[in-house]
């Protein structure tokens, strides 16, 4: 992990800092268990591991059921839990298996790696991006750098040539190193890694990677996950017939094969370089790791990537092509389809049981279930372990948006990916809840799906992508369609000698602008399409003209306000605030476009003057909370450079100035309003930190938690209205705030009820966020405050935004959710936008959409950057439209999918009743599988359960979701709203994780030998997994829980926390770095976890038989508890309620 | 006797001396029966007593000299009421050779200082509480509740936060921040003088503004704190204390008061360093729009230092001194606009009612005016600024607090050092000399009934039986707040005589006064003056030689200028020459509709010159007038005494020359003479004037030539007098020096009596006048003309 945050660092300056996150956080936690194994097999004369790839799925779901799906996914997901790859690895099985899975591909490669595999350790993250190719030159840092470069002209290289020309620069390098000196050595794993992934890709694509790729472990892990997986799976299983039919899976495998065990090994790839000359025993592999080794590096290579293009095609290439999914299933399917994998698929696809045939579809549940009436029996039934669960996805996948002019359906949301955008936007910026647009509402209606996009504008790339590029049109501005206004995009379609253009939005035919104008190529695209990046990437950046501003710029305002009440300095928040922002000052955006304010608030508010050269700093207060207005006319936010000192002063005196501070009350909403007043002509971020109840003044609050209390109790009736706000001055505050381009993130930290459901009213009308620390601990909560606030303000983002996202014709549309101002329906108004926030926009038909046709959706946001650049980012995504249901089903993105009921679900709560709102998700849920039961399945059992193969794990992540503290009624009123508040410009990626957390086993991290991957498998959330002698770790994107159980080995505890007894836990708890090699892994571990999620998790120590333990077992979704069903039984009643449905 | 003697021991002038006694004759006096009384004159022989005065059981007068008394029996009866005292036990060795002192024939004024336990001429003392008890059981409005804290507010409690104990008078530095940089920086070395200076028990608080009023907490170390008020906001008094913190929290049963530490009003020696530090770090506020006049909220900071005040319920005398050097231009009492375009309301605009904001504006400040009372506040308005800062609509509450106001050009200025600093003088034994908080009550005979006073005062509303129905200025009452006395403080107080006379003409009749005061060092002052005069009959001769023409023109000045604030000018000029025709006809000898025939007696006959001047003068002539000055000239001759009243209506004019002495010449143009320098003194600024002749000597530099000793001392004489001059006076007059024929000399021909004119046949070389101005001839003329029409 070292690694990946060295990164950042590097890459930070820039937006791209995210690649520390980008690295991790993609990495999907399934894989991670895979990867170890890998690790420990690939290193050994293991290779054998490459079966581990293969093997282990199947065999660890079992490997019967495995085999069945191709996706094996469902099956395998149980299988997972051993993931413990290694294990798989060992097992010889794998043999077998791996033929038939596709998986195998990616194990093949690690078989070339395997044998550099060892190095890999350190280079982890960086190895991704980088990849391999170059990667292993630059390993070292700049991986980001440089090897995302690498990597996009490869792939691209092939077909496109444009991108090269850009990159250049950066590949040379790198290419360069990597070709001779480094590329082996540093070929740490990690690189090996990203490599697998890349070329295993690439191997499909097509493109030259293809050699490198296939042997690439990206194949590994996905096969297994794959399966699980939404991305891999889906296709998967769609694939293998395909493949089985068409042969395509050949190719693919006899590759694989080879490369099978040296990729499981490891990250093969590293070694490539090097390895390759061992390597190249493996036979293919080796010509395409030369090749891709050479090839990348030497992005001059555009021969060289020709080269290996070839190489690749034959593997895979050509099938995909004519093949309808290539895509996705290219990657993994390959693998499959080499073999077995119809008949092998589907096997593992029964869990519980029947061999379900459902070719495609498949996790079949045990039918018995619903027989029996009663839960009981279902489960006597089931096997637990061949339930459907996440399979964690291992290696990195490399993602290329199209192929073959194609979309291609995008990994899932949770995996690591790398993408490589041919055409269609990253999936990253927009995903929409079915790959395949029905034509009709009927259709849609009929599979009881939504069609919804989830918008992530500024998402964060991994560090291997290319960054985004920049047109600029110069004064005439970008080409847009004259009726829409849609930009330019790949998708229009020039005509006429390239004299006219037809917008793919709206069907508008346009004149070409004259100084615009190029000749159309045999093909009947432009000449220059490949040259610009606006006609053949799905996402580039405009410069936007004078046209797109109303005034200059705005500068990068942030202004600070810190609640001083008596409470506050008390509990030790406003010193903790005070520290966290002196500390992120050095954070800021550099320049002088960078200003800076500060205020405190009690009772009145307290302005300052940072900026005077006088011995003192000087407070101005605003006592008039009724009617604020702000006490200076300058000088209030002043350009940080010129206040540098005197702020860092300032803030190191506050704490002391109000130490003594007898006023309890807190006029928080006249505070905001104030700093509003003074942040007016410019806009920017208000940062508020809030640790009691506001009790007066503008926007004043009073207690209602006790009143809810008693409500609840009386019957929760009225009790969702203690989630709604209790008034409209703060939502009518808000909005002019959002007006003015203002965006506040409250930072609550707090021991006591705060009333979050008004308060967040703020921060998520003018696109902020709110932050929350209860009960605050003064010795745990001040290095997460500081680093959500570094992040807070470091992360890619921009301010004064207009959103709006444009759909052809047909479509349109419904609404937009998410934390932003709505003013008219059409457009998104952001004061401010950055990379972690995510916006749902729902879609409904106004007409029928033509089959075989492609829908288009495009996503423009003008913004002004914090360095000041006024912006157009535009992400296209072309979909194709079907008429064929079973497409639909085929098409699902669970992530997105289940992102969206959650986003829905969180909405629904403050309205509905409780009661209400779970019925609603598990209709939801019903009404899909109903739908798919009685129009897709091929198998009639009645007494089967029968789930689409994409959507598998609904069930559980529903079953989840109504387990979740949101939509329980135990939960204090604050934690909820805070929730339903989280949830709301929750990212896609996150959704998942935060209902169904992951937890992994901390006590035996020394006994697994590491490997690349730090994160070890994760363990279902049963308590059945949890034991006495184990130590757990469970995360969820905010909070991460150690549990502790009571029969732990007190050596390994007074490693990790330096105790020994578990009744010595301490209440409040500091992850410490103590000098043994378990207590490194663990925080190795958990700074891991951090950079995936974008965040510094809340670390609490939980025991059995407190409400720590009960907190922790809370998260035990899978259990019965009182209110809620087991998993088991669950799917149980969900099967009868579907048998209900079909008689 | 002389008026001016009798001022000397009395501190009193009456316009008549003699009464007539009935109601009719009074009304045929034409001039009111007034007396201008200067409450702490400073007399040469002035008995201190140390014990507390006694009081008339029944009507409150003060044990006098013209009390009867019987030594056996040990009563006296009072003159006023006849009422029986029986002395108090202190009083036990009393007898005709042991007198009080205040029993003294010789002593119609003495001066009692209260609070102290001291011993009685007699023996022990344990005099106090009837007085304070007598009137706070007598005080009636709620208005007076303040006042009435006399005895209560001295010993008491009510400074919250604060131990009362040693307390100073309270000051509170408003200072505006739109000042130009090096005004700003004069102003900041003068208070940090003044702070200096001041006694480490004075309580002091610092205000500054621009479009902001800016409350600095003295008390808070850490760093530099204000309390910030919007300067465009009204804000009650209630709100002000809320927002500074310091409002008294309701009283709960059974827990003593809450008392907040508040920081905003400390004893110099307490916040000393943080004091300076703020006010070194009073930095000029940039002006934020070109073409516009900086934002300034005097109102809101005037009103957020009276809010601080009565907060910190320091009632015991407090100074806001106001420093400003430009007009208001935004929130309450706002002068002007801030755009550059639209000018600041003149006379002209003022009676062609285009003055926007001066109504609402002067409403504002007039509001403010029963606050200051009732705490005890002073408002002091420093002006410097080359243009108006909106005195006019400020003068209000200067005024009836009894404030200073000084309009001058620069902080840079002498004047304006000089005036600070004498303000902040100390006497002998250190104290300040200032007198706060002062209270003037009148006790009368039966017969006597009091109309009202004129001057820097506020009637308290206490009626009671001598008390007229006919109210002019501040009436409805027999007694009256001062928040400032100084030495010079001079009320016009009017009476009348009551509707049923039983009075015989001459008997006897008294008028006692009652000063209360505190002294710089907040010890508490009484003085009692008692003075008798005789009713007369009606054709009396009396009458006439009773007659003080000085004090009655300072009367009818007083009188015109309150006119005028109220009406439009040219009525107070006819009303002025109606008075003075009614006067001339009633006591001027003539024969009727014989216009030569007419002659003044001596007793009467300055009095039409002096109207002449008042006519022409700048208090109601207010051409050459920006409304901010005729509202400080107003003021000043509000407070003046008659002597210092006369030379701002008259100005009196010296002749100096080779020939002898300096010798008072005509106000005439005629007395411009190139071989003389005249020494002209108009109160505002005094002028020397050098003779053409005198001038080119100068320049030729003869007084340095040892030849020509005498010339040098020519030239000396008028410098010293004219230092003198303006030594004694605050604010300090401008001086002017000034050749024949220069620019300057304008100062003096405004005031000449233009006997000569551009129209006058005979011009020999002297100087003219180009005016269109009557002359004195021509008025008098006149006068006979009219006067003698029945």
């Amino acid at each position: 992990m070292a690694a990946p945050g060295g990164p950042r660092p590097g890459n930070t300056p820039p937006n791209y800092n995210p690649n520390s996150l980008a690295d991790n956080m993609q990495n999907l936690l399934i894989n991670r268990p895979a990867q170890p194994p890998h690790a420990v097999a690939s290193s050994g004369g293991p290779r054998p591991s490459p079966p581990f790839g293969q093997q282990p799925p199947p065999f660890p779901s079992s490997a019967p059921p495995s085999s069945p799906f191709p996706g094996t996914s469902p099956m395998v997901r149980p299988g997972l839990p051993h993931p413990g790859v290694l294990p798989r690895a060992s097992v010889p099985p794998g043999g077998p298996p791996q033929a038939p899975l596709p998986p195998n591909m990616s194990f093949n490669r690690s078989s070339g790696p395997p044998i550099t595999q060892p190095p890999p350790p350190f280079g982890l993250r960086p190895p991704h991006p980088g990849s391999l190719p170059s990667s292993t030159g630059s390993p070292a840092r700049p991986p980001s750098g440089a090897p995302p470069g690498a990597f996009p002209p490869s792939g691209p290289s092939g077909q496109v040539v444009a991108p090269s020309g850009s990159r250049p620069g950066p590949f040379a390098s790198s290419p360069l190193l990597t070709g001779s000196p480094m590329p082996p050595s540093t070929i740490s794993s990690p690189i090996n890694n990203g490599p697998h992934a890349f070329a295993s890709r690439p191997l499909q694509a097509g493109s030259h990677f293809p050699s490198t790729g296939s042997i690439p472990r990206p194949p590994v892990r996905p096969p297994p996950s794959t399966i699980s997986m939404a991305g891999g799976p889906p296709h998967a299983p769609s694939m293998r017939s395909l493949y089985g039919s068409q042969s395509t899976s050949a190719p693919p495998g006899p590759v694989q094969p080879a490369l099978p065990f040296s990729a499981a090994a490891q990250g093969v790839p590293p070694p490539r370089g090097s390895p390759f000359s061992a390597p190249p025993g493996p036979v293919q592999p080796i010509p395409p790791f030369s090749a891709a080794a050479q090839g990348v590096p030497p992005p001059s290579g555009s021969s060289p990537f020709s080269a290996p293009p070839q190489s690749a095609s034959q593997p895979s290439g050509s099938p995909y092509g004519p093949q309808t999914w290539p895509m996705q299933p290219r990657q993994v399917a390959p693998p499959p389809p080499p073999h077995p994998i119809p008949g092998s698929a589907q096997p593992p696809r029964m869990f519980g049981m029947p061999p379900p045939l459902p070719t495609e579809s498949m996790a079949a549940i045990s039918p018995a279930m619903s027989h029996m009436g009663a839960p009981m029996a279902g489960p006597s039934k089931i096997d637990p372990n061949q339930i459907p669960r996440p399979i964690p996805s291992s290696s990195v996948i490399l993602h290329e948006t199209r192929q073959g002019n194609q979309a291609n359906p995008p990994p899932p949301a949770t995996s690591d990916y790398i993408v490589r955008d041919t055409g269609n936007c990253s999936p990253r910026y927009l995903r929409c809840t079915i790959n395949q647009i029905p034509c009709t509402v009927d259709l849609l209606t009929t599979s009881g799906m939504q069609l919804a996009l989830l918008v992530q504008p500024l998402a964060l790339p991994h560090p291997s992508e290319e960054p985004i590029e920049v047109v600029d049109f110069g004064e005439s501005g970008p080409v847009r369609c004259s009726r829409c206004k849609g930009y330019i995009n790949p998708f229009m379609k020039f005509i006429d000698q390239g004299r006219r253009f037809i917008c793919n939005l709206c069907g508008f035919t346009d004149e070409t602008p004259r100084d615009y104008h190029c000749n159309l190529g045999p093909d009947g695209r432009r000449r220059d399409a490949d040259d610009r990046p606006e006609l053949c990437r799905g996402t580039v950046e405009f410069v936007a003209t004078k046209e797109y501003m109303v005034r200059e710029p705005i500068p990068a305002v942030y202004f600070f306000l810190i609640d001083v009440s008596m409470n506050a300095i008390q509990i030790g928040a406003t010193a903790a605030a005070c520290s966290a922002i002196n500390q992120v000052i050095a954070d800021l955006p550099e320049g002088p476009r960078t200003m800076v304010g500060i205020a405190t608030f009690d009772s009145t508010i307290h302005f300052y003057n940072p900026k005077r050269a006088l011995q003192q700093p000087l407070m101005l207060i605003v006592p008039d909370v009724h009617d604020v207005y702000t006490p200076l006319q300058t000088d209030i936010i002043v350009p940080l450079s010129e206040c540098r000192q005197h702020l860092e002063l300032l803030l190191e005196n506050i704490p002391t100035m109000f130490q003594n501070n007898k006023t309890a009350d807190s006029a928080f909403g006249a505070a905001v309003k104030a700093a509003f007043l003074a942040m007016k002509s410019t806009g920017g971020k208000l940062l508020v930190f809030q640790s009691v109840l506001p009790s007066v003044g503008i926007g004043a609050l009073s207690t209602r938690e006790s009143e809810g209390r008693t409500n609840i109790s009386s019957g929760e009736k009225e009790a969702h209205k203690l989630l709604q706000p209790a008034d409209k001055t703060l939502k009518m505050m808000a909005v002019e705030l959002a007006e003015y381009q203002v965006c506040v993130d409250v930072f609550i930290t707090t021991q006591t009820y705060v009333d979050i459901a008004s308060i967040s009213v703020i921060p998520r009308t003018t696109g902020g966020q709110v932050y929350y620390y209860y009960p605050f601990s003064a010795l745990t909560d001040p290095a997460k405050l500081y680093n959500d606030l570094r992040w807070n303000v470091t992360r890619p983002q921009g301010f004064e935004a207009v959103m709006r996202v444009r759909c052809s014709q047909g479509l349109q549309v419904q609404e937009y959710s998410g934390n932003f101002c709505k003013r008219i329906p059409t457009d998104v108004d952001l004061p401010a936008i950055d990379c972690d926030k995510t916006i749902m926009a729902t879609l409904k038909h106004d007409d029928k959409l033509q089959d075989g046709s492609e829908c288009a959706f495009q996503c423009a946001l003008l913004y002004t950057t914090v360095y000041g650049q006024r912006r157009i980012r535009v992400s296209t995504l072309s979909l194709p439209c079907t008429t064929m249901l079973s497409g639909l089903f085929r098409s699902a993105d669970l992530d997105t999918q289940f992102a969206c009921f959650l986003k829905q679900a969180a909405s629904e709560i403050p309205s509905s009743p409780l009661l209400q709102v779970r019925e609603q998700v598990t209709n939801l849920c019903i009404n899909i599988l109903h739908s798919y039961r009685k129009f897709c399945a091929t198998v009639s059992s009645s007494g089967q359960l029968i789930l689409p193969e994409a959507l598998k794990l609904l069930p559980l992540y529903t079953l989840a979701l109504i387990k979740s503290s949101g939509l329980r009624t135990d939960g204090r009123i604050d934690d909820r709203s805070f929730w339903i508040n989280y949830v709301s410009s929750l990212s896609t990626p996150l959704a998942i994780p935060l209902v169904y957390p992951r937890m992994m086993a901390i006590h035996d991290l020394n006994s697994k030998e590491m490997d690349e991957s730090l994160i070890t498998h994760a363990i279902p959330l049963s308590s059945e997994h949890v034991s006495d002698e184990g130590i757990y770790l469970l995360e969820n994107g905010e909070d991460c829980l150690i549990y502790i159980g009571n029969s732990a080995d007190p050596d390994i505890m007074r490693q990790l926390f330096g105790i020994a007894l578990v009744d010595e836990i301490p209440t409040q708890f500091v992850l410490q770095l103590y000098d043994n090699p378990l207590s490194k892994k663990l925080n190795e571990v958990v700074n891991e976890i951090r950079r995936q999620r974008c965040s510094y998790l809340r670390l609490k120590l939980c025991k059995k038989g407190d409400p720590s333990g009960m907190l922790f077992f809370s998260y035990m979704v899978e259990d019965k508890t009182q209110s809620g069903l087991s998993y088991i039984e669950f799917l149980v009643y969900i099967h009868r309620q579907i048998q209900n449905k079909m008689s | 006797m002389d008026f001016v003697e009798l001022e000397a021991i009395e501190g009193l002038r009456w316009s008549w001396n003699s009464w007539p006694v009935s109601q009719a004759d009074v009304k045929a006096l034409v001039i009111p029966l007034s007396i201008m009384y200067t409450p702490l004159m400073h007399f040469n022989e002035l008995p201190l007593l140390s014990y507390d005065p006694v009081i008339c059981n029944r009507c409150g007068a003060v044990l006098n000299p013209y009390a009867r008394v019987d030594y056996q029996s040990r009563i006296w009866i009072c003159p006023f009421c006849y009422q029986k005292n029986s002395f108090p036990r202190s009083y036990a060795g009393i007898g005709e050779n042991n007198l009080p002192a205040e029993l003294f024939p010789t002593y119609s004024t003495v001066e009692y200082q209260l609070g102290k336990k001291a011993s009685t001429p007699s023996s022990n003392s344990n005099l106090n509480h009837n007085w304070g008890n007598g009137l706070s059981s007598s005080s009636l409005s709620s208005m007076m509740s303040s006042s009435s804290s006399l005895v209560s507010s001295f010993s008491s409690s009510s400074l919250s936060g604060l131990d009362s104990r040693g307390v100073g008078p309270a000051f509170v530095f408003v200072v505006d921040a739109c000042s130009p940089e090096e005004e700003l920086r004069a102003l900041q070395n003068e208070l940090l003088l003044v702070v200096a200076q001041l006694p480490e028990n004075a309580l002091v608080g610092l205000v500054t503004f621009d479009s902001m009023v800016r409350v600095h907490d003295l008390g808070f170390a850490e760093c530099s704190r204000v309390v910030v008020f919007h300067g465009e906001r009204e804000l009650s008094s209630l709100q002000i204390k809320q927002f500074l913190g310091i409002h008294h929290m309701k009283q709960q049963l059974g827990k003593p008061p809450a008392i907040q530490k508040q920081g905003f009003l400390l004893p110099v020696s307490e916040c000393e360093f943080n004091l300076t530090t703020a006010i070194e770090d009073i930095h000029t506020s940039p002006l934020l729009m070109p073409g516009h006049r900086p934002q300034r909220s005097t109102g809101a900071a005037i009103s957020a230092a009276v809010g601080l005040l009565e907060g910190c319920s320091v009632n015991t005398g407090s100074r806001i001194m106001v420093f400003t050097s430009g007009p208001a231009t935004v929130g309450p009492g706002m002068i002007v606009d801030s755009d550059l375009g639209n000018a600041i309301r003149t006379h002209q605009d003022l009676i062609s009612g285009h003055a926007t904001y001066y109504r609402k504006s002067r409403e504002f400040y007039k509001q403010l005016s029963p606050r200051l009372c009732d705490s005890s506040i002073v408002l002091d308005l420093f002006a410097c600024s080359l243009d108006q800062v909106g005195a006019a609509e400020l003068k209000t509450p200067v005024e009836s607090s009894g404030g200073f106001m000084m309009l001058g050009e620069s902080f840079e200025s002498d004047q304006f050092r000089k005036c600070l600093r004498h303000i902040f003088n100390r006497d002998e034994d250190g104290n300040l000399k200032m007198y706060f908080d002062a209270t003037i009550e009148i006790v009368t005979t039966k017969d006597v009934k009091i109309c009202g006073a004129l001057g820097p005062c506020v009637s308290l509303q206490k009626k009671n039986s001598s008390v007229s129905e006919k109210e002019i200025g501040e009436g409805g009452t027999n007694t009256w707040k001062l928040g400032m006395l100084t030495n010079k403080a001079c009320i016009a107080f009017f009476f009348q005589v009551g509707d049923e006379q039983k009075a015989q003409p001459s008997s006897a009749f008294f008028i006692q006064f009652i000063t209360r005061y505190r002294l710089g060092n907040m010890g508490i002052r009484k003085r009692v003056t008692t003075a008798a005069r005789r009713w007369v009959g009606n054709h009396s001769t009396d009458i006439a030689a009773g007659f003080d023409q000085e004090a009655a023109a300072s009367v009818m000045a007083r009188l015109a200028i309150h006119e005028a604030e109220r009406r439009y000018v040219r009525d107070v000029i006819r009303w002025l020459d109606k008075m003075l025709i009614r006067f001339a006809s009633k006591f001027g000898d003539y024969v009727q509709e014989d216009p030569s025939s007419f002659r003044l007696s001596s007793h009467f006959s300055l009095y039409p010159q002096f109207m002449y001047y008042l006519r022409r003068s700048q208090f109601i002539d207010v051409f050459n007038s920006s409304p901010d000055e005729t509202a400080f000239f107003r003021l000043m001759l509000n407070r003046e005494g008659v002597v210092g009243s006369l030379i701002m209506i008259q100005p009196t004019l010296f002749q100096y020359s080779f020939d002898g002495p300096p010798i008072p010449v005509l106000l005439d143009v005629c007395s411009i003479s190139p071989d003389v320098i005249l020494l002209f003194d108009s109160y505002f600024y005094v002028v020397i004037h050098y003779g053409s002749k005198i001038a080119q000597w100068r320049k030729l530099g003869y007084d340095k030539d040892p030849n020509h000793e005498s010339f040098r001392k020519l030239l000396e004489a008028p410098e010293l007098d004219a230092e003198q001059l303006v030594a004694e006076r605050v604010p300090v007059p401008k001086l002017v020096k000034c050749d024949q024929h220069s620019s300057q000399a304008r100062f003096l021909l405004a005031k000449l009596n233009p006997s000569v004119t551009q129209n006058s046949t005979h011009t020999d070389g002297a100087d003219i006048i180009f005016t269109d101005d009557v002359s004195l001839q021509v008025f008098i003329d006149h006068l006979q003309t009219l006067a003698v029409q029945a």
